[in-house]
């Protein structure tokens, strides 16, 4: 292991999540086998004041979930300097069969903790607790995530040894190779690719644009956020990273977070992870629409929803498109 | 229409000190009456009127009023009730020291947002009608009992509550002033308002305006109405 203050800070702040999830998935539990508002018994009422409890920490802790994705991410790039081979965060995150698969489960646990977020928001709204068992089965489904991510990342930072040789992004994300992810998405052809990141932008955003400004709301718009997002991290790989590097052949998606690419990859990510979560949490909360007590309710933060979500795909696109723009590459 | 099935309250539960202060206690409370409830000390009167005005949460049991349950309502709905429908006085008046008559009677308005100058004017109009109007630039340490617990009546009044809550209300007047607050009491049941008090005081459940007596005893009615 080596003792970084990002890696300690990493370690910190996921054994404190894990150990508060855990916690509240087991009175998550409870509340799901025993949660009966006509009741008045003693138990009901216990729990009815526990959720208060629950549902205050997880904010917190799912708030930290959220920037803990790109505190790894920042920690792998600092660790950098200390593995030869390594030039960006994607050779630290190579030194050992850790790594990445942990840097997906915090992707993932990322996504599902912005959809228990929007849940439990929702949730709130209702005098009578109307998405309760929904995020708490959520919550249970979520939390054997949180502590395999844990795990993960707990292997991954204490089987860190100086003397690996790990490869760097040039060969991770490398066009001339095939057969694993980061070499097939840089492979892919950087201009039909960019008229499908172009096409599927365009069509998001008129969807969301229509979806806000008519109050209408259907599942269009969270598929299409949902499809963006992959797209536009396929993009980011293909030919987004070239404009930004002016470089026809480095396609790695970690570089851009770099000090010499002014940190653009964060920006790049928090819009892109920002409007994913938004879109799809549109989507989570669609079928609650006729509950009494959201009824009235439920629209307004739904348009909120897919607004934010449309806005932050706008910044992105056109972030994006500046780069292009004003890049000396010339495709 | 304040309805209480089956209501506990335990203090301390599963301490050593565990004290149950309400004893599976049902009770239908009509609108546009007067209720006493009266007892001994540690009875639970306080403890009851605590959980009816969405003071306090019961440990088991539920409260409806007007038909909706209100005892499982998370905190935010709990305060929009309590602001809109119930107005309390309590035994001491609880006046806010540095703070004028007038400016303690508006307060509750305040997160309401209603224009000030409507306000100032209900405040106004409440004022006098309890005979303090002079008193409303006064600061409230320099008022006597009497005028100190109809500024606190007025506080409650000013956003137009339809129950009033009172907890031992003449614990602290004279007897002069206790035949008063009853008068008082008097006026509030004839404009169609629900009035629920705690009290041991004769003078107030042996009173002719009293609609029903509720008589609590080591956390349960004892009693059918007097």
């Amino acid at each position: 292991m080596i003792l970084h203050p990002t890696v300690i800070a990493n370690l910190l702040g996921s054994s404190v999540a894990t150990g508060m999830v855990v916690y509240a998935a087991y009175h998550g539990a409870q509340i799901l086998k025993h949660w009966n508002l006509q009741s008045g018994a003693e138990l009901q009422l216990v729990l009815e004041r526990k959720t208060y409890l629950i549902s205050t920490l997880l904010s917190y802790v799912f708030g930290l979930q959220l920037l803990s994705l790109f505190l790894f991410v920042f920690t792998a790039d600092s660790l950098t300097p200390l593995f030869v081979g390594a030039m960006c965060a994607a050779g630290t995150l190579n030194v050992n069969g850790f790594g990445y698969p942990t840097l997906v489960l915090k992707i993932v646990n990322f996504l599902l903790a912005g959809l228990w977020l929007v849940l439990n928001h929702a949730d709130n709204l209702g005098y009578d607790y109307p998405l309760i068992k929904k995020k708490y089965l959520l919550l249970v489904i979520i939390a054997p995530f949180i502590v395999l991510e844990t795990v993960l990342e707990g292997a991954y930072f204490f089987g860190m040894h100086a003397d690996v040789i790990t490869s760097c992004c040039g060969s991770l994300f490398s066009s001339e190779k095939s057969g694993d992810l980061g070499s097939d998405l840089a492979s892919l052809p950087s201009i039909p690719m960019m008229w499908a990141f172009y096409a599927t932008m365009a069509l998001t955003l008129l969807v969301g644009g229509y979806c806000y400004l008519k109050g209408k709301a259907g599942y269009a718009y969270p598929v299409l956020s949902g499809l963006a997002f992959l797209v536009a991290l396929a993009s980011v790989i293909s030919f987004i990273s070239l404009y930004i590097y002016e470089l026809p052949t480095h396609h790695c998606p970690f570089c851009i977070i770099m000090q010499d690419y002014s940190y653009i990859g964060y920006l790049l990510y928090l819009l892109l992870f920002g409007a994913v979560v938004f879109g799809m949490g549109v989507g989570a909360l669609l079928p609650f629409r006729e509950l009494e007590s959201l009824r009235g309710l439920l629209p307004a933060l739904i348009g909120r929803l897919t607004f934010v979500s449309v806005f932050l795909y706008f910044i992105f696109t056109s972030i994006v498109t500046y780069e292009i723009v004003f890049s000396n590459l010339i495709m | 229409m304040i309805e209480l099935a089956n209501v506990r309250k335990v203090f301390n539960a599963g301490n050593p000190n565990e004290f149950s202060a309400l004893n599976d206690v049902s009770l239908s409370i009509s609108e546009n009456r007067v209720t006493v409830l009266t007892g001994p000390s540690g009875s639970g009167k306080t403890t009851l009127l605590s959980i009816v005005g969405c003071m306090s949460r019961p440990s088991a049991g539920r409260v409806r009023l007007s038909g909706r349950e209100i005892s499982s309502l998370p905190e935010r709905f709990l305060t929009e009730i309590r602001r809109k429908t119930f107005g309390f006085i309590f035994q001491q008046p609880n006046l806010i020291k540095g703070l004028t008559v007038l400016e303690n009677v508006m307060l509750p308005a305040y997160p309401l947002g209603e224009k000030r100058s409507l306000l100032k004017e209900k405040a106004m109009k409440g004022l006098h009608s309890l005979n303090i109007g002079a008193k409303a630039s006064a600061k409230v340490e320099w008022l006597s009992g009497g005028e100190a617990q109809r500024t606190a009546i007025v506080r409650a009044l000013i956003n137009n509550p339809t129950i009033i809550i009172a907890d031992e209300p003449t614990a602290h007047l004279d007897t002069k002033l206790s035949y008063r607050f009853m008068e008082i009491v008097e006026r509030f049941k004839d404009e169609g308002k629900t009035v629920i008090i705690t009290s041991h005081d004769p003078l107030v459940y042996e009173s002719s305006m009293v609609d029903r007596v509720v008589i609590l005893r080591d956390g349960k009615i004892e009693g059918k109405p007097s």
